[in-house]
């Protein structure tokens, strides 16, 4: 009797230990199936993060933007004239997008929409020279610069304006011309009129180029004036 | 001519002399002292530190002259004289500030496509030139 208890009880044993050592042997070929795929799964994708951040880091690298009057364009090639300096620019009938800028908007436009001495700001990618466009952004030239004012004509309502660089500037005054002076104490910017002008006086403008203007006389988009007084106070 | 005469005359000569020589000298120190010395005051003595030399420099370290953002709002840091007045201008904005702290950091909207932007410092000290940088940068949207 005891002997069967004790064949009983070492089959039981045997059991025991043998069905814990499938569960113990199953258990890391589950893990073993499992987890390196994963970890697979999981390096490539980090492995395709980083290739398309360094795509994107190089393309931002490589791309530049230019901009000038339209000299000329022929075909796919459009030459841009920055102050005397000439870029091509290509266009790309599969990538080159055109828009006209409209103040804060911007309306899509043909690249052949683009006419002789339209302000063309071209961005993509530059090689031997050309920049392969990206987009292409039809927009308005603007001049801005500072100086004081040398001259004041109370009949033509303009400005002669003399900058750092020894450059004097015609300004004529519109009632479309946004005027603003700095209020020395507070240094706020206040609405004028022309008849706080004084020769003297520091101004900053802000004019728009055509390419067309002569004696260097533009129309003023804005003015903001720093008073004399604000320097010998 | 009597011994006491001339002794007299002689001793009146000496009493002349004397008082001329202390009127002389008493007059130029009334001179010196009610005379102003025609210089500055102390206080507008420039100090050898605001030499036109070392006057610090505008400095732009943000953004770089035709950088391109994809977004419309852009930080312009540098650094230019203390208690100086930056004025940045571009077609879109203008922006006055007292730069207090030497370094500055300013937020600066652009526009659509090319951004001119200018920036002048006004030193506090008048007698200094104002500095200035030019910068294009450009907003293309990502979108486009």
């Amino acid at each position: 009797m005891i002997k069967n208890i004790k064949n009983c009880f070492i089959v039981t044993l045997l059991y025991f230990l043998l069905t814990s050592s499938i569960a113990v042997a199953q258990t890391p070929s589950i893990e073993a199936s499992t987890s390196p795929t994963v970890t697979v799964d999981k390096d490539i994708q980090l492995l395709k993060d980083k290739i398309a951040n360094k795509v994107s880091e190089i393309r931002k690298q490589n791309n530049k933007a230019i901009s000038g009057f339209v000299q000329s364009i022929d075909g796919s090639i459009m030459k841009l004239d920055s102050s005397g300096e000439v870029n091509q620019v290509k266009f790309d009938d599969t990538l080159t997008k055109a828009f006209r800028v409209l103040g804060t908007t911007k309306k899509e436009i043909k690249t052949s929409d683009i006419k002789k001495n339209d302000y063309a700001i071209a961005s993509g990618v530059v090689a031997d020279n050309v920049i392969t466009a990206n987009v292409v952004l039809i927009d308005e030239n603007f001049l801005v610069d500072s100086g004081k004012i040398t001259e004041i004509n109370k009949d033509s309502y303009n400005i002669k304006v003399l900058t750092s660089d020894k450059n004097t500037y015609s300004l004529d005054i519109e009632t479309s011309t946004k005027q603003h002076m700095i209020n020395i104490k507070t240094l706020l910017e206040e609405t004028i009129g022309f008849s706080k002008l004084k020769e003297g006086d520091t101004v900053h403008f802000v004019v728009k180029k055509t390419g067309s203007e002569k004696d260097n006389n533009y129309s003023a988009v804005k003015i903001l004036i720093i008073p004399q007084e604000y320097f010998i106070k | 001519m009597k011994k006491e005469t001339i002794i007299a005359i002689f001793l009146g000569l000496l009493f002349g002399g004397v008082v001329a020589v202390f009127i002389s000298l008493k007059s130029k120190d009334i001179e010196l002292s009610t005379n102003k010395v025609i210089a500055p005051p102390k206080e507008n003595v420039l100090s050898p530190n605001l030499t036109g030399t070392e006057i610090q420099s505008l400095e732009l370290s943000e953004p770089a002259d035709n950088a391109i953002f994809d977004k419309s709002i852009i930080r312009i840091k540098g650094t230019a004289v203390k208690d100086s007045l930056i004025v940045i201008q571009s077609p879109i904005k203008d922006l006055v500030v007292k730069n207090t702290q030497g370094k500055f950091d300013l937020e600066f909207p652009l526009a659509l496509g090319e951004n001119s932007i200018k920036i002048v410092v006004y030193p506090k000290e008048k007698q200094f030139k104002p500095q200035e940088k030019f910068i294009k940068v450009y907003f293309i949207d990502s979108e486009l």
